[in-house]
């Protein structure tokens, strides 16, 4: 989809097949894991052992798994050095010059880093495998407002949109003699040109845009029903129920055992 | 199916009436067409036929408005969707942005009336197959060039099958070609019997083929409305920045260099035109 | 200032080839309408002639430089083009700044701008609405403006983007007037037109596009007469061509006074 702003990925899977808001709760509990579990390498141990089996039958696992290297690499690498380099006191591991690595800071980057990846990671496996127009009626269907999803759905399709528009004015204005190339005063003054129309433009559409969506019976009174079907089972609902609880019981067990290493 | 009584609206902060003691009742299943210079008033006879005048502009309207048997001045219009429907100009507007492809972009307006899937699934091809973006079904609306979203922007007001379509220039991306299809489809559905067309256009070759009537705007007031030949030939038209089709300038130019008599009724589509001639 | 296509080639990033190996040459001031069906590759043609677009294989040449040696700014000194959407180009705060926009980024003198502006204005009969702000005006107002804006360059060349599409008839008959001004001017103006009855009347030339080639290029009244090369690309006869056709009247009239000549010629014999 290059015409939407989202990385979801079209396959055959049976992940695919699941109903949105399982993967949501799996997003969800592999979150609050991400934040409760103790130790240093559960995270990645969890990581490779439930996310990455995941993403394969799903599929996506090369997708995936450069995702979240992008995502977390640089994240990861400057948590390390930010940590590592300015931890007060600790054990230092490696002199470079005047600044020393420590074992402490060290220890908090791998850590912290475990953390994100598995409270980024069961999202983006999310995002990878659901088409978010299923997600939103998912949601709309338990009691989202309608508003709300349309609202995500229109800003995933409208940012490439924006894209293409800012394309037609730059072309129309330097197809007026406007340069936008050179030092920084011309690059400066050619931003007027650029910006008003693309800003009026929007706003002078939001009102048709209103008008067709009222004439489409966006506001009709009544039941609405779904072009889209999503398939749930039985299974999958005792499944939510047990990962919901899981959240549960993991945060409690956090909360109770204070602060873990 | 349409009845206006002595419509007089004035825009907000307007002086001078937008539409000015406006009276036009539509039969059921007639295709009708609204002409006029830019800025007389058919936009806005548009958003009066569907609601969003007054309720959506605000301003100050006098007289009555009524529409498939609904008091449009009680009625606001997203309780109007599926009796009354509304394509604009602008067909990138009327996109939802919802919707990831075509079909679902077209299923959109069904989901909001709470119609069941089988039905919407079926009216969809219908839908598709008469706007003719049956092959991009699975693209995605934004993908469409604009022409073909200009197609969208109809199908997916027909598929709602409202008693009463009104169309403001819906064909300004469209070639002749793709213009003459969706008079001809228009003309289609009106002659079904089932939709009361409005449509408001500039084009008048297309219209003088098509339309079973013509209703000619100029400052917000009707000047002339009759059978097409009438009122694209009528003396009233001539000030009214409507323009004429080339078959009654060659006629006009005929008559005035004394090679026709005087008194034939001026021809508005080819056929007349030969007829006149012959 | 010559046009000059030389055997170009264009495909869009989306895999589309819009062009294939089109030549064409417009001369100073002839005055061109491009003609075709939705996709023939007309707008594709004409952003290449003012280096909006690069082609792929072939050149494009405005006077004597090539297109891809220009940044598109300094091509706009000599080809103006006027777009459909006026929306994506007006933003000052009135229609007269907006006009001067364009001659004031080509560094004219602010004398030179001012007598620019107010012929562009004069032309597309704004001059009243100089000081209303651009997007107070109706849609068909803005297109005016939009054009008046590139006007006011006075280019050699012109390019003109469905000029008429949403105009009534005294837009039409404004626009036909500003053709002919610019034709006894001698500027080339080079039109994309789905109106086939306007390029008839006003225009020299036709260049008949299908799929991204030239079907035809030639006098405007012989083009736009062969109904079998028309059919071929989709395209509509103009009304007084298929109306003489159908009487059996020729050459092809441009103008309904040509088509009373043409009968009277007729009836005389």
């Amino acid at each position: 989809m290059s015409e939407t702003f989202s990385i979801y990925l079209a396959r055959e899977s049976g992940l695919h097949r699941l109903h949105p808001l399982t993967k949501l709760a799996l997003a969800g509990f592999s979150m609050v894991a991400g934040l409760a579990l103790p130790g240093l390498w559960l995270t990645y141990a969890a990581f490779a052992v439930v996310m990455l089996p995941v993403a394969a039958w799903g599929k996506i696992l090369g997708a995936y798994a450069r995702a979240v290297w992008r995502l977390l690499l640089p994240f990861a690498v400057s948590l390390l050095l930010v940590q590592g380099l300015f931890w007060t006191g600790g054990t230092p591991l490696i002199r470079v010059g005047p600044l020393s690595l420590k074992l402490e800071g060290v220890i908090f980057a791998v850590r912290s880093s475990g953390r994100i990846l598995l409270v980024t990671g069961g999202f983006l496996l999310l995002a990878l495998s659901t088409r978010p127009d299923a997600l939103m009626i998912a949601l709309a269907q338990r009691g989202m407002p309608r508003s709300i999803a349309y609202i995500v759905l229109t800003t995933l399709q409208i940012v490439p949109r924006f894209q293409a528009k800012a394309d037609a004015i730059l072309d129309a204005q330097r197809s007026r003699g406007l340069e936008t190339e050179g030092n920084i005063l011309r690059r400066v003054r050619a931003l007027l040109p650029l910006i008003v129309p693309l800003v009026l433009g929007s706003i002078l559409d939001i009102e048709e845009r209103a008008i067709a969506l009222e004439a489409r019976g966006f506001s009709h009174p009544g039941p609405k029903t779904s072009l889209l079907v999503l398939a749930d089972s039985a299974s999958q609902v005792a499944a939510r129920w047990g990962l919901l609880a899981g959240m549960v019981v993991l945060i409690v067990a956090r909360l109770v055992a204070g602060c873990w290493a | 199916m349409i009845h206006v009584h002595d419509l007089t609206y004035r825009y907000p902060g307007q002086s001078r009436p937008a539409l000015l003691d406006v009276n036009l009742d539509v039969p059921a299943g007639q295709f009708c067409a609204v002409v006029g210079a830019n800025a007389a008033g058919k936009s806005t006879l548009c958003y009066a036929l569907t609601g969003f005048v007054p309720h959506f502009y605000r301003g100050k309207l006098q007289g009555t408005i009524s529409v498939a048997g609904r008091d449009l001045l009680q009625t606001p219009p997203g309780e109007l969707a599926g009796e009354i429907g509304l394509v604009f100009q602008n067909p990138f507007n009327q996109i939802t942005g919802a919707r990831f492809t075509v079909r679902e972009e077209v299923a959109f307006g069904l989901e909001n009336l709470g119609l069941p899937r089988e039905e919407i699934l079926s009216r969809i091809d219908e839908a598709l197959a008469l706007t003719g973006l049956a092959d991009v079904a699975d693209r995605s609306p934004y993908a469409l060039s604009g022409g073909q979203q200009q197609r969208l922007a109809i199908a997916s007001m027909v598929v709602m099958r409202p008693r009463v379509l009104v169309l403001d220039e819906p064909t300004s991306q469209l070639d002749p070609v793709g213009t003459r299809e969706v008079f001809a489809a228009l003309s289609a559905l009106a002659a079904a019997g089932d939709t009361t067309v409005v449509l408001a256009e500039h084009k008048l070759e297309w219209l003088a083929a098509f339309a079973q009537r013509v209703v000619a705007l100029s400052g917000g007031q009707i000047v002339a409305d009759g059978p097409p030949r009438e009122v694209l030939t009528s003396p009233e038209i001539k000030g009214c920045g409507v323009g004429q089709t080339r078959y009654t300038q060659a006629a006009r130019v005929a008559q005035r260099d004394g090679l026709v008599p005087a008194d034939k009724p001026l021809p508005i589509t080819l056929q007349q035109a030969i007829d006149f001639f012959t | 200032m010559n046009l000059l296509l030389e055997d170009v080639t264009f495909t869009y990033p989306s895999g589309v080839v819009a062009l294939r190996e089109v030549s064409l040459t417009i001369a100073s001031g002839e005055v061109v309408a491009l003609v075709g069906e939705n996709g023939a590759g007309k707008t594709t043609l004409a952003k290449l002639a003012n280096g909006l677009l690069k082609p792929q294989r072939g050149r494009v040449l405005v006077g004597e430089s090539d297109t891809r040696q220009r940044s598109i700014a300094q091509l706009a000194r000599h080809v103006g083009y006027v777009f459909q959407n006026p929306d994506e180009q007006l933003f000052e705060r009135t229609v007269w700044a907006e006009v001067a926009f364009g001659p004031r980024n080509l560094g004219h003198a602010e004398a030179e701008v001012r007598a620019s502006v107010e012929a562009a204005l004069a032309q597309v009969g704004l001059a009243a609405e100089a000081q209303r702000h651009p997007y107070d005006l109706n849609a068909s107002q803005r297109k005016l403006v939009a054009l008046a804006a590139t006007l006011a360059m006075n280019t050699s060349a012109l390019i003109l983007d469905e000029p008429t599409t949403g105009q009534d008839a005294g837009g039409i008959a404004l626009l036909a007037e500003l053709v002919e001004g610019l034709k006894k001017k001698g500027r080339t103006v080079v039109t994309i037109s789905h109106d086939v009855d306007f390029c008839m009347e006003h225009f020299e030339r036709a260049v008949v596009m299908s799929g991204g080639r030239i079907l035809a290029d030639g006098p405007v009244a012989a083009i736009l007469s062969d109904a079998e090369l028309l059919a071929r690309a989709n395209v509509e006869p103009p009304q007084l061509v298929r109306l003489a056709a159908a009487l059996g009247l020729s050459p092809s009239p441009r103008t309904p006074d040509e088509f009373a000549a043409l009968l009277a010629a007729q009836a005389g014999r």
